[in-house]
Parts: structure tokens; sequence; C-alpha cells
């Protein structure tokens, strides 16, 4: 039983709507095309607000968002004659992706599955590994972490031209710099997830006469799983990042970072936007994935129970 | 959120762009293709010099670096007129973006191919099966051309070269990761005998001396600001103090490298690197005084069309440069 | 694990009291991050030897020295390791002053440290400390635009379904894209309309650094119990009252962890910032003219320079951590 007087006041949608249509009339006084482009935004936005409400919305507000930002971008660019060589509108990039899907495929298998993925893998499994090792050690702890810290903190900028250097023009220096990159995050991660047990639930272990891999296996793992997690998805976003930012400082004729890089040069940005849109879809597919994983590993972790 | 800033700054500076234009009658923004060295002396030179201010231009020089193409930021409006490479410009100007050749300061190119003599190169027909690094970012398109006139794929295997998407030193030669690297003699050669490699362990082609060269470091502006007199004449007085500058680097390298370091913002240039760098680069300015020549010009197309079947420009081009501005300059 | 408490046996014996208690710490801490780096250092001079061989054995035969595989052309296939045990003499005597070392050892890296920081005039143009405060303006602003972005972004997320269920996907989505790919044509864009100087390269830091603080946030403002939350329902306290009375405070401990995060992302946004403006001064512009001249040394001591100075700003927010969490109860 709600007490409606005291019910927190909602703007009434009449007085939005109002709103809306005094900022689309002030920006019409600047121009057609802004107050055009306005009037889109906003009624697309309102049409969002009414989808998430249902129950498709959990996956169709994004989409929808999604296809906002493509239209508000396509008209901007059409309207006010952005030239093509800063901004290309999304039919473009579209065309370009379907003109060099063969390039681009072989750019993805060089930049992805050699550079992020191999580096991503070596990465983690090293951070993993070093974690049980210095969480035995209090004195490793104490010592490597801030040491990793100030490795974290070298800018990769700096650190791919050095790593080229020593590995090469090829997908191995690439993947070097992932794991740079990815290494400490999962290092941090999987530490703290080891040491995230109530004394309670160790003196539990002590009291079952657990050895030490016991210990592991059956208290500390389970309960590092989400912190792990926490970590494998930052390093997956890093490790795509690494990849693609250490091709620019050297590398063989194909690679997405090689590919971006060039076409700039080229003006050909339509082709540009097409190798960034692969390696947004890549990362975030990779990330979901990881999510999914997550999911259904780690069931039992407040934060996968439901929201507020 | 973003596009709607961005399209309302961008509606913004569609309608004050004419008013930018008008107020700033006498200033004139030069985007340089790399960062501040003797490559570019003339201009710094015209500037400390006030060769310039003798034309009452006042003049903003912005240097390049590895993600600055001056397409872009000609097109962009961030400079009135832009240092490119012909190649780059023309490919360009193929793409849609209107950009015309007004004065050409360099006679010859610098560009060359350094390779470590033991890898047992002796000719182009040599460099099938070897590892090759090329820069990219415009500069690619005399290798690319080059290389499809001498009927070498670059695609890598052992009848073809593989290309190394070079960065800008000259580690991969020193490291051996390639056979050759590109370097302009005004630059990266004198990088590689600093670095302790003699003369007599290297080989070198010149692309001058093997017919490919293009013309470099041509000072490019839009086409559609060619039809407002009042640039025409800023541009005219532009080019005329920076020849002026130019000559004067050229009989003087050492004032001039003084000068560029002076203008270096980052503090690494060395002085002998520069002393040297102007003594190179004047060779290649020598016998222009500016004006294009049409002959080079032809040449330069000539070479480009010549790609067989990947070239770099796919039909002359028409209208991509004017000697309006240098006949009145320089007469 | 623990510090070492008042009530602890011995601590009435020689100082006690806050600094004493700080300093008793500090061993607790120093010693082992001592052993370590000091165990990092003797390891980097160990592998300085591998890695600097194959340039230390072309030394010793330009100076006319007879090595086992003579020619470099011999040596060119053998590995740093193999080329230490043929030639071990030389490559132990040779490793460590090169000019172009592979690696640099940690005294060169010292030494070249020094000589730009302390050596140098802060307002030279050598200055490494005037080129990180030169990248330090646009780092704290845009570390400072990106947090308060970050926090709207989080505060609407909770609050908004709509936000909720769309926002997210596309943050994590706008992260995958390379900034290195887009920070040229931010850079075009804002100069087009007119924004210049220290903005654009903000706007790069702060595109890093809102993701952190926005996922953060989103996690510390939903920290709260139910139980906490239906006590506020009960005193009938407004969506804002919830957020400003209970939620912000709550979240303050995943604030300050993604604040730190944060601020390094902003650092290195500033960097790729500045390749793309001309690369003319800031650490960036340090970074890339080592490159470019094969100053190997000069890259790792403005890597170096970069690091302590991210180091230097997490240790500021950690403190502004411990202040704040200390006066609020939540150490």
């Amino acid at each position: 039983m709600t007490v409606a007087a005291h019910r927190p006041a909602r703007l009434a949608p009449w007085g939005l709507a109002l709103g809306g249509f005094v900022l689309i009339g002030v920006a019409f006084l600047v121009g057609w095309q802004l107050a055009l482009v306005l009037a889109v935004w906003l009624a697309l936005w309102a049409v969002n607000v009414g989808v998430a409400r249902t129950t498709a919305g959990t996956w169709a507000a994004p989409v929808l968002f999604g296809l906002t930002l493509l239209i508000l971008w396509e008209l901007t660019v059409r309207l006010f004659n952005v030239p093509g060589v800063i901004l290309p509108a999304p039919t473009q990039i579209a065309v370009a992706l379907a003109e060099n899907t063969n390039t681009l495929r072989a750019d993805f298998v060089q930049t992805v599955l050699k550079g992020a993925l191999g580096g991503w893998l070596i990465g983690s499994t090293a951070g993993i590994a070093t974690a049980l090792l210095v969480a035995r050690s209090d004195f490793l702890r104490r010592g490597l972490l801030p040491v990793g810290n100030f490795v974290a903190a070298l800018p990769i900028v700096g650190t791919a031209p050095i790593l080229v250097m020593w590995f090469g023009f090829g997908w191995e220096s690439k993947a070097a710099v992932v794991v740079v990159m990815v290494f400490f995050p999962v290092l941090v991660n999987t530490v703290a997830g080891l040491a995230d047990t109530t004394s309670m639930q160790r003196d539990l272990m002590r009291t079952y006469g657990a050895s030490a891999g016991q210990d592991l296996r059956y208290l500390r793992a389970p309960s590092a799983l989400p912190f792990v997690f926490n970590g494998l998805k930052i390093a997956t976003t890093l490790a795509l990042i690494g990849a693609i930012v250490a091709e620019f400082f050297g590398s063989p004729t194909f690679g997405l970072g090689f590919r971006i890089s060039t076409e700039v040069g080229r003006l050909n940005l339509p082709v540009v936007w097409a190798a960034i849109v692969v390696a947004a879809v890549t990362g975030s597919l990779w990330y979901g994935a990881i999510a999914m994983l997550e999911k259904r590993l780690t069931f039992w972790h407040p934060s996968q129970r439901g929201r507020r | 959120m973003k596009h709607l800033i961005a399209s309302a700054g961008l509606a913004v500076a569609g309608l004050t762009a004419p008013a930018f234009a008008d107020a700033h009658a006498n200033a004139v923004t030069l985007q340089l293709q790399w960062v501040t060295q003797a490559q570019f002396a003339g201009y710094y030179v015209a500037k400390d010099k006030g060769f310039y201010e003798e034309e009452g231009l006042d003049v903003t020089i912005q240097p390049g670096g590895p993600d600055i193409a001056p397409p872009q930021v000609l097109a962009g409006g961030g400079a009135d007129a832009m240092l490119n490479w012909m190649p780059s410009a023309l490919s360009a100007r193929e793409k849609g973006l209107p950009v015309v050749n007004i004065a050409q300061p360099f006679k010859t190119s610098g560009l060359m191919l350094t390779c470590w003599k033991d890898t047992g190169i002796t000719g182009p027909q040599d460099f099938k099966g070897k590892t090759i690094g090329v820069w990219f970012f415009g500069n690619e398109y005399p290798f690319l051309s080059w290389m499809s006139q001498e009927g070498i794929p670059t695609d890598g295997g052992d009848d073809g070269v593989t290309v190394l998407k070079q960065g800008f030193n000259v580690d991969p030669l020193l490291q051996r990761q390639a056979d050759c690297i590109s370097t302009m003699t005004y630059n990266e050669y004198g990088q590689v005998l600093d670095a302790g490699v003699s003369e007599d362990e290297l080989i070198t082609f010149k692309y001058e001396d093997m017919g490919v060269a293009t013309l470099e470091d041509g000072i490019w502006v839009l086409e559609d600001n060619l039809e407002d007199p009042a640039f025409v004449d800023k541009m005219t007085r532009f080019v005329r103090a920076s020849m002026k500058g130019w000559k004067y680097a050229e009989e003087n390298p050492q004032e001039a490298a003084e000068i560029v370091l002076e203008n270096d913002e980052t503090g690494a240039q060395t002085e002998a690197h520069q002393v040297r760098m102007m003594g190179e680069i004047a060779k290649l300015t020598a016998g222009s005084n500016g004006a294009l020549d049409e002959a080079d010009y032809k040449r330069t197309v000539d070479t480009l069309l010549a790609g067989g079947s990947d070239p770099v420009i796919s039909k002359a081009p028409e209208g991509a440069w004017t000697s309006v501005i240098t006949d009145q300059a320089l007469n | 694990m623990t510090d070492t408490q008042i009530s602890a046996p011995g601590a009435g014996i020689g100082r006690s009291g806050r600094i004493a208690l700080a300093m008793r710490g500090m061993h607790h801490r120093l010693g082992p991050v001592l052993a370590v780096v000091a165990a990092l250092i003797a390891l980097w001079y160990l592998a300085a030897i591998p890695m600097n061989a194959q340039n230390s054995l072309m030394l010793a035969e330009r100076e006319g020295i007879v090595l086992t595989p003579a020619t470099a052309s011999e040596r060119r296939n053998m590995s740093g390791f193999a080329l230490t045990l043929a030639e071990p003499s030389q490559a132990v005597a040779r490793a460590f002053a090169q000019d172009r070392p592979r690696l640099p050892s940690p005294h060169q890296v010292l030494a070249e440290l020094w000589d730009s920081t302390v050596n140098q005039n802060v307002t030279s143009k050598r200055s490494l400390v005037r080129h990180a405060g030169i990248t330090l303006a646009p780092t704290l602003l845009g570390f400072v635009i990106g947090s308060l972005a970050g926090i709207a972004l989080a505060v609407g997320i909770v609050h908004s379904r709509l936000m909720d269920l769309s926002v997210m996907p596309w943050a994590i989505a706008s992260q995958t894209i390379p900034i290195l790919a887009i920070a040229p044509m931010i850079i075009v864009v804002l100069n087009s309309i007119g924004v210049q100087g220290v903005l654009p390269k903000a706007i790069i830091s702060a595109y890093l650094s809102f993701f952190p603080v926005t996922v953060g946030m989103v996690k510390g403002l939903r920290a709260p119990s139910p139980s906490d939350l239906d006590l506020m329902r009960t005193w009938n306290a407004s969506a804002t009252r919830t957020l400003l009375s209970l939620r912000l405070p709550a979240s303050l401990p995943y604030l300050f962890a993604s604040l730190k995060i944060a601020v390094a992302a902003a650092l290195v946004g500033a960097i790729v910032g500045e390749f793309p403006t001309g690369a003319v001064s800031g650490l960036g512009a340090r970074l890339l003219a080592g490159s470019y001249y094969g100053q190997t040394v000069q890259i790792w001591s403005a890597l170096f320079g970069a690091a302590i100075v991210a180091a230097a700003l997490v240790a500021a927010i950690g403190l502004a951590q411990r202040v704040t969490l200390k006066r609020m109860g939540l150490s």
C-alpha cells in the first residue's frame, strides 16, 4: 500500500515534451539542420524510454541506442557537408566493410588471433601463476605489488617501440606488448581474490585438516574466481588495444593497426573506420563471451544475482 | 551527445568560416609534414630573419609528426598551406580533396634505399626474396611505383619483396630485421653512419639515379581558396618571402641550423645533426627558384602512372598545379 | 599484514606516536620492495649481456679484434645467448656502455634521467621536468573532466532504466576503439572548430579515464545493502536524498580505487594526444624524438619519467583516499 501523497514527484511526460520542443525551436534559430538533428534524437530517445520498460528492452534498448547514434551520425555528416576525409558517413563505412572483407579478415587473423589472443593467454596464465606464488608469501606480495604498479604505469606508446625492437616486426612483438599490459591487472585481481576469504572460512578449513592444495582448491580458488574474471575482462580490452597500438610502431603489411595507420595516411577514412568497427565488435564480443562464462561459473556471487 | 556537440560546433564553424578568412588577411598557417628540423629551414629562417614581417605577414609554422596527415589538416581548415610530397598530394586530389601546388622549392629528391652489402644485393632485381622497410603515411608511393615498374610483387615470398612498415628510425637495418630500409639523404642515412656503420658496409640506391624519383616538399593549398584574390595575394607574398628564406639558408647553412635548433621545442635535436642535414637539404633545393618546372611535374606523374597493376593514381591529374602565384612572386 | 598496534607488545618501548608508528610500518613495507627492486636490477644487468651481444661483437670487430664467428653476416642468425657463449669476454666488456644499446643498463638510464632533470634548468627545452609539466596539464584537466563525466554517467545508469540498459554496452564498446586511431581525427575536428591547445589533449585523456570511473561508481552506488536502502525509504527520502546521503558516501572506496586507474589512463591519454598535435613538447614528444634520432637511452629515460609521474599521481590519490576515508570512518 503506497502513500500516494508522498510518492516522489516525477516530471510529467508532457513537461519533458514541452522542454524538447523549446529546445528544437531555439536550435531552429541557429539552423534548420541542427533543429532536425535534435528533433530526430529526442524522438528516438522518447521511443527508447518506452522500449526500455518492456521485457524485450534488455536487448532492444542498447540496439536502439546504437541505431540512434548511427542515424544521427549519418544525418550530421550529410546535412552539414562534413568532408569525407575528416569523418565519413556510416553508409560509406558499411560499403568499405563489404568491399574489403578479405583484407580485413587477414588483418583480423594477424592482430586478434595471433597477437591479442596469444598475448592474452600467455599474460593471463602468467598473472594467475604468479598470483598463486605471491599469495603464499607475504614478503613477495608486499614487494612485488608496488613494483608491478610501476611497471603497469609505463605507457604503452613507450614500451611498444622497445618491444618491437626486441621481438621483431611480426606478431610476436605484438603478443609481447599484450603480455606486458595484461599481466599486472590479472595479477592484482587474482591476489585480491585469493585473499578474499573470511577468517571463519579459513578456520573451518583448518578444522577439516585441509592441506594447502585442498585449501586452494575448495576455498581460495572459488572465492578468487569473481576477481579473476574481473581481471580477465579488463585484460580483453587491454589486449586488443595493445595489439593494435603495437602495430603502429612497426609491422608487416597487414594487421588492423597497420590498416588503420596507413589508410589514414592515404585519406581512405571509410576503410579506417571499417577496421575500427571490426576491432570494436571483436572487443565487445570477446568481453561478452567472458561475461557469459563468468555468469556460468560464478552464479553464486551477489553481483550475478540480480540488481537494484 | 558527442555528435550533437560536434554537429553544433561544425555548424558554427560553417557559419563563421568566411568571417575568419576575412579577418586574417595577413595571417598564414603553414602545416609542415614532419617535426621541426633543417628540412624546413627556409621557412624558419624567413620567420626569424623577418622576411615574412617585411611582406606584412604573420606566419604560424605548425610542425607535423607521425600521426598528422597534412592533407587532413588542410581539409579541416587547420592550415592555409601544407607541405607535401607530390605523390601523396596527387593521391589526395584523386580522393576528392582538391589540393593545388603553388610552389616547389625542392628540385631533386632525397629518397634512397640503403642496404647491407653482405646481403648480396647489387641491383633492384636482387630485391626479390629480401625484406625491405618502407615508410607509409604518404611516403610509400615512390617505392610501390618503382617495384611495379621492375615487375616485383610486394607481398613477400621468394619472388617478391617482403615489405615492413618501417618506423621513423634506422633500427630495422641496424638490428638486421630488414635487409634494406628507406632513408633520406639528409637524415636517416647520416644516422646509420653515426651508428658506426661504415659506408663500404652499405650499398645505396638513390631514387633519382634509378629514374623513379618524385617531387618532394611542395607547397600546396586548397583549390577553392585560390578563387579569393586576398588569399592569392597573401600566398604570393608568402612564397616570395619563403624562397628568400630558402636561398639565405642555402648560403648560410650554419646560421640556418642554429635558427632551426632555437625553434625546436623538444630539445632533442643536436647542432651537428642539423648542420649536416642543412648541408644535404641545400643540395636538394639548389636549382629551384620556387617555381614548379613542368618537365619535373610530368616526370613525377609518369612515374606514378607507370605503376602497372597498382598505380598510385589512375589518370593524369588536371589543374593540380598553378604558376599564378610563383609568376607574381618571382618576377 | 597488520600494522603495529599501540597495544602491541613492545609498543611502549622506544618511540610511539604517529610518526614512529608510520616509520615502523615503513620498514614493514619498504624492506620487501627494496629486496625485489634489488633482485630485478641484478637480473637487468645480467640480461643486458646477451641482449647487447650482437652490438658488442660488432663494436669489437670494428676495433680490429678477431672473433670466432668472424663476420657480421655469419653472426647474424645466432641468438644473443649463443654469441655470449662464443665470445664471453667481449660480450661482457662492452655490454654496459653502448651508445645504441638494445637494453640500456640501469646506470645509463639513471644517468640520463639525472642529466635531463637535475642538471637542466627547469625552463630549458631539454629538461624532462619541463616536458613532464607540459604533459601534466592536459592529464589533470582530462582526469577531472573524465571523472566528472564518469560520475554523472554512473548516477544516470543507477537511476534510469534506459541508461542502465543502453549506455553500458556502448561505453564498453567505446573503450575497444583504439584511441591512437581516433586521436588524430578528434584533434582535426576540434581544431576545425577552433578548439586548440590543452583542451583537445584533455578530451582524449578524458575519453580514456571516464570508463574506469563509470564502472567503479556504478558498483559503488549499488553497494549499499538492501536494508540501508529500505531504511531510507522508511524516512521518505527522495531519490536525490538517498543519492546524497547514502549512495555517494558508500561509493567512496570504489571511487578512489577507480580514480587511481583513471589517473594513470589520463596520463597515457595525454601522451597519446601529443602525437597528432605535432609531438612538439611533452613526454610523448620526448619518447618519439628519442625514437627518431635513435637515442635509445633517451626513450628509456622518458619512459621512466612517465612512469614516475604516474606513480606520483596515483600516490597522491592514495593519500587523498587515506585521509578522506579515515575521516569518514571507512578505512
